[in-house]
């Protein structure tokens, strides 16, 4: 379980994040939605101990992610798919995470095999297409085998075969009763794998509900979508956000 | 499997698989080794031929440490490079998000980093530097100008001319750590090894003060068997080791100090 005290972010005269206090519970897909800047992705940076929180804290079943002692088998995360060393092969990747981790190196091929990256292995991750470096990314979100997984944006760049497989895998992985959240912009993707559905604007928490409940009196997750975010959308246009503040 | 929590070790082993599964690394030694070798074989060979039409004060200061190990001030770019390219390739490929997913605590990564290229750096400054010396002997031996390792301070300026590679690796790994861009570490480090000496010797008028403080002198200084003392622009041996460390230690403590900084 996954949760968030008061978690905010400010960068000079920017909330990036807004004093966001929520629970992410095992069990069910969550899905994060927010505009380009509503501060989905330094929000998963601070659940993982990448970005430093100026207020709040995100802890792990209790802890802090940076006191973990065994990260890799609490968390799984996949943030960008890109960064990764393009000279090193997708093995290679793999064995030093895995190293890193405590983890056995067999665990690498292990991965690869489940990602479908087995034949390409021994390839330096130049030569991969973008869908490739997702899957090369989930098998390191996947190396420690995690009870808690955190994918930003996991579909970029795959075909319909590879986003049917992270979303069978990521539904596998709830049903076993993981934690899963997704954050993605492809809302009709969040529909299709999300139980539960959380909305950011403007670094604010805007919605906290199952997908039905958020769904209920709009034609799809997009209207409802697009009536939540409407007024830090506008904002947004306007000049700062919640400049009463 | 281990039972107990992976720690520095693990971050050790990490970091060396890391080192070896790009090729920068094998490539960067291999050119420092070829550049210190081939130049320090040229500058036996020229000294060789050259030696019956040598004045008698040339004679008197010629180091014969010191000219086999001569390819060193070109080896020491490469193993600069190496340092610098081993910190900032973490920040320009994002490879730090894996490793610090992997090892949250901040120091553990950057000590393992510091650790494990250090161990390769220096072990490696030692085979180059013993390489030249005794290629470089070699050669001098047929004017009969050749010493051995056996001769007063002789494995004491080969240890430490291997020394001084090492360190220069490490300076490079704590300047790319805290500038995290390679086109900017580089600059700084190409300044602080290169650029330096000539502004030191621009100053000389004033004072030889600088002189004594840049790195490259301190490297040369270290790196040879005659008795410095008479030339007032360079540091004494002892000088010159304390350069030596504190060059390190800055370099490291400015890299240890941002590393506490989010990427």
């Amino acid at each position: 379980m996954l949760s968030l005290e008061s978690l905010t972010k400010r960068y000079g005269d920017t909330l990036a994040v807004d004093d966001l206090t929520l629970t992410v519970r095992p069990g069910r897909v969550t899905g994060l939605l927010g505009a380009n800047g509503a501060g989905k992705s330094t929000t998963l940076r601070m659940v993982l101990g990448l970005t430093t929180p100026t207020h709040g804290r995100a802890l792990i079943d209790g802890m802090p992610y940076a006191r973990l002692h065994w990260p890799l088998r609490r968390v799984g995360a996949l943030l960008d798919a890109g960064r990764v060393h393009p000279g090193r092969t997708a093995v290679a990747h793999l064995r030093w995470l895995a190293a890193a981790g405590g983890l056995p190196s067999h665990r690498a091929e292990a991965v690869l095999d489940q990602v479908g990256l087995a034949d390409v292995a021994g390839q330096r991750v130049r030569s991969f297409s973008l869908g490739m470096r997702q899957r090369l990314g989930l098998a390191a979100a996947l190396l420690g085998d995690p009870p808690l997984l955190v994918v930003d944006e996991p579909l970029n760049g795959l075909d319909p075969e590879g986003i049917r497989w992270v979303r069978d895998l990521l539904r596998g992985m709830a049903a076993q009763g993981r934690t899963v959240l997704l954050s993605s912009h492809l809302l009709t993707e969040i529909a299709l794998t999300a139980d539960h559905v959380v909305v950011l604007g403007a670094g604010r928490l805007l919605a906290d509900d199952s997908l039905e409940k958020i769904r209920k009196g709009h034609a799809s997750l997009e209207g409802a979508y697009l009536a939540l975010t409407a007024s830090t959308t506008r904002h947004r246009g306007l000049g700062p956000a919640g400049g009463a503040r | 499997m281990s039972t107990t929590a992976p720690g520095l070790r693990a971050a050790v082993r990490a970091e060396w698989l890391r080192l070896w599964s790009v090729r920068s690394t094998p490539w960067a030694l291999a050119v420092a080794a070829a550049w210190a070798i081939g130049l320090g074989l040229l500058d036996a060979t020229s000294t060789v031929r050259g030696w019956n039409a040598m004045t008698a004060a040339d004679r008197a200061s010629f180091d014969a440490v010191g000219t086999s190990l001569d390819g060193l001030t070109i080896a020491q770019l490469a193993f600069a490079v190496l340092g610098v390219i081993t910190a900032t390739a973490d920040h320009t490929t994002g490879t730090i998000d894996a490793i610090l997913l992997a090892v949250p605590r901040r120091s553990h990564a950057y000590i393992a980093k510091v650790g494990t290229l250090g161990f390769v750096a220096l072990l490696t400054g030692q085979g180059v530097a013993l390489a030249a010396f005794l290629l470089g002997q070699a050669v001098l031996a047929r004017q009969h100008l050749d010493v051995r390792l056996s001769d007063p301070s002789v494995v004491r300026a080969v240890t430490s001319a291997g020394l001084f590679l090492g360190t220069i690796a490490l300076i490079g790994l704590g300047l790319g750590t805290l500038l995290r861009r390679s086109a900017t570490a580089l600059a700084a480090v190409v300044a602080l090894v290169f650029l330096a000496y000539a502004v030191a010797r621009t100053l000389e008028g004033w004072s030889y003060l600088p002189g004594k403080l840049v790195l490259s002198n301190a490297g040369d200084v270290i790196g040879q068997v005659h008795a410095h003392a008479a030339r007032p622009r360079l540091p004494s041996l002892s000088q010159a080791y304390l350069d030596l460390a504190g060059y390190l230690i800055i370099a490291l403590s400015l890299g240890a100090w941002r590393t506490r900084r989010d990427a």
